[in-house]
């Protein structure tokens, strides 16, 4: 189980490769400097919804700042009651796997957790754990297939492709298509394969709100699994630009608190 | 003891300031006033039901409302968890008000102090922490949640972030509190009894203090602590004895001992695996007299945990060597059945202990993995002494009906070689539960 924050943070650059250049590497690169945030706090509710439109809803409260060069994360279950207390900490390097605890009140302790399979689902949900991990850039091989035009956007369409086997059993797909707006480089959609080569789950992106001088956040992400009609839907409820919190509340003793 | 709290109230004065500043993150239920009194609260009611064992058909019915709420206003915070609940325990009904928790609080960037009812774990290791003589357990409530069986302690708990990744914890306990094992319920034969427990005097100089410093770094996590003051796992006295002819009746009253313990712990991530491990060196006084004291000695676990096809795999290595061990002459003499009763009981301490031999190995295993998004999940843990050949196992499925309704069954099982503790407490542990839950 990992961090809202990150799905919200990084999914944004890692569902954004911008395009400026034939570069597609570089491009993306530049995307990601383009959509990180220093400095933000915010709560989020997370609804999932299985094919006769059950729902569970899950509710958040995170904050994150950048302390050198590591994006620091901290995510509080505030809803519902049976996972209330619940805690997670990330710290996110751009370049190497990221550092994570845990803290649960059914154990009353902190326990520090490792970013193995990032396929399994994030919260029981339809995004899963490689959807809120930091992308490596060095982990895909990007290609242009064209353009095609999304909700009467223009857009391009590209094809991230994991650089190895192991990348993608990791990731849990074999390739993903993205829509990209030629004008503003926002990601409206993703749709990813399994290994069979299928299209199993895409993920619509909305609500792109500037919340720094070009730095921006997804404010609403829906995630739809195409083989089993199940549905999730990430949304940010109510967001803080900066957060004036120190060092010592991003640390596992803050965790517990 | 009054030494020390004088010191401790000092180091309070001098660490108290530097404020919150408002958040969204921390105030997030209102972030337009953080002077604003902020009240939350939560419950639960259940049904749990444990039985099945030799001994007794139903060992734990009850059920359960529980309220947790907590009042803060800015930094200073009140947090209760009270539980009423009703039921049979090994066959004596009763209804009964629980403070599971209950303290007042102070939280801020560089220090935070709690006091009251509390409930402080120590130890990075799933199930067995040598470091954590701070924790009493009710060994003997019986139910699907195993925190059910932690108990607090009145304390006064304080820690200073020296930095973001290092903090000292203090912990004063002043008035000691035995953990709860019902040996009055084994079947220890017709000639023995319990009597009511031996407690400390409530003075100050029998009051318990703890210490730790913590460092939580990126590449690895590990402490060093201090403790000093009564175990919570006690001994058991010879309280009294008296002869009907050739018949003897024997006393025995639990008995708490004083020990100084330094520990350490670790964590370390490994790639995609945990490496974890604890050790902890007990200093007693004065064992060789008393029966109810354990020899000095270390206690060690290590472990490693990692993800085989989606199963949480946590093995554990739990060890111990005693130190200025002298074994027990295995044939007193027949002529002096004081002396003989007295090897018995000598002997049933050190079962309690794990130190019926020099060092004492065991392992254990625990298992789990989610299902169906997370709603349903199941785990096991297995445990072995090698030393002693007892064992036991405990499988539990949790099933998430929907986010305010779960429910949980499961069993536990142990055994062990005749008159070993597992066999004693198999007659009366064994079984299976199951529990219903309602959250809101």
């Amino acid at each position: 189980m990992k961090s809202i924050t990150l799905l919200m943070l990084i999914f944004t650059m890692y569902h954004i490769p911008v395009l400026y250049s034939q570069d597609a590497k570089e491009i993306s690169e530049k995307s990601m400097e383009l959509t990180r945030v220093d400095a933000m706090e915010m709560i989020s509710t997370l609804t999932i919804m299985d094919a006769k439109g059950n729902e569970r809803v899950r509710q958040t409260t995170t904050a994150s700042k950048k302390f050198g060069e590591t994006t620091k994360i901290i995510t509080k279950f505030i809803a519902p009651a049976d996972v209330k207390g619940t805690g997670l900490l990330v710290y996110d390097y751009k370049n190497k796997d990221d550092d994570m605890w845990i803290y649960l009140p059914a154990l009353r302790k902190t326990r520090r957790i490792v970013s193995s399979e990032k396929g399994k689902s994030f919260m029981g949900s339809e995004f899963t754990n490689a959807d809120m991990s930091a992308p490596k850039l060095d982990d895909y091989e990007y290609k242009l297939l064209g353009t095609d035009t999304y909700e009467g956007k223009e857009c391009w369409q590209i094809e991230s492709t994991p650089i190895n086997d192991q990348i993608a059993d990791d990731m849990g797909f074999s390739k993903k298509v993205s829509w990209v707006d030629k004008e503003s480089y926002f990601t409206y959609k993703n749709v990813f394969y399994d290994f069979d080569g299928e299209i199993f789950k895409e993920i619509l992106l909305s609500d792109y709100e500037e919340i720094d001088d070009g730095k921006y956040m997804v404010r609403k992400m829906e995630a739809i699994n195409l083989q089993n009609d199940r549905k999730s839907v990430m949304t940010i409820d109510r967001l803080q630009k900066g957060s004036e919190l120190t060092e010592n509340s991003f640390t596992p003793a803050a965790l517990e608190k | 003891m009054k030494s020390r709290i004088i010191l401790f109230v000092a180091f309070l004065v001098m660490l108290t300031g530097n404020l919150r500043t408002q958040s969204l993150f921390e105030n997030a239920s209102d972030v337009s006033d953080t002077d604003k009194l902020v009240i939350d609260f939560n419950g639960y009611g259940r049904g749990s039901a444990y039985g099945g064992s030799e001994n007794y058909d139903y060992s734990s019915v009850f059920a359960e409302f529980g309220i947790q709420g907590e009042l803060s206003l800015n930094k200073a915070f009140l947090f209760t968890d009270l539980r009423f609940r009703a039921g049979t325990q090994f066959d004596s009904l009763y209804a009964r008000f629980q403070l599971k928790e209950t303290y007042a609080g102070y939280q801020s960037d560089k220090i935070d102090i709690y006091f009251g009812a509390k409930i402080v774990s120590w130890g990075r290791m799933d199930g067995f922490n040598p470091t954590d003589n701070i924790t009493p357990y009710d060994y003997f409530f019986l139910s699907a949640d195993p925190d059910d069986q932690k108990l607090p302690n009145m304390l006064l708990q304080t820690k200073w972030y020296i930095t973001p990744n290092i903090d000292f914890e203090l912990v004063l306990i002043p008035i000691y509190r035995p953990s709860i094992y019902r040996y009055d319920l084994f079947d220890l034969g017709e000639y023995t009894s319990f009597t009511n427990p031996t407690l400390p005097e409530r003075t100050f100089n029998n009051g318990s203090v703890g210490a730790k410093l913590n460092f939580n770094l990126a590449k690895a996590g590990f402490s060093i602590s201090y403790f000093q003051g009564f175990d919570p796992y006690y001994g058991f006295n010879l309280y009294d004895i008296s002869w009907d002819g050739f018949v003897p009746s024997i006393e025995l009253s639990s008995q708490p001992y004083k020990k100084n313990t330094i520990g350490t712990d670790f964590s370390v991530p490994l790639s995609s695996w945990i490496i974890r491990g604890e050790v902890a060196y007990n200093m007693t006084n004065n064992y060789t007299e008393n029966m109810y004291i354990p020899n000095p000695g270390i206690e060690y676990v290590a472990g490693v945990e990692h993800q085989f096809w989606g199963i949480t795999t946590i093995l554990q290595y739990i060890g111990q060597y005693t130190l200025d061990f002298t074994p027990l002459d295995d044939q007193p003499d027949i002529g002096n059945p004081n002396e003989m009763i007295m090897s018995e009981l000598t002997a049933f301490n050190r079962k309690i202990f794990n130190q019926q031999e020099k060092t004492n190995h065991a392992f254990s295993l625990s298992l789990s993995r989610s299902f169906a998004y997370e709603t349903l999940s199941i785990e096991a843990i297995g445990y072995y002494n090698l030393t002693s050949e007892e064992w036991l196992v405990r499988p539990k499925l949790n099933w998430k009906i929907t986010d305010h309704l779960e429910t949980g069954i499961g069993g536990f099982y142990s055994t062990g070689p005749d008159e070993s503790i597992f066999s004693y407490a198999s007659k009366v542990l064994n079984g299976a539960f199951i529990e219903l839950r309602v959250s809101f």
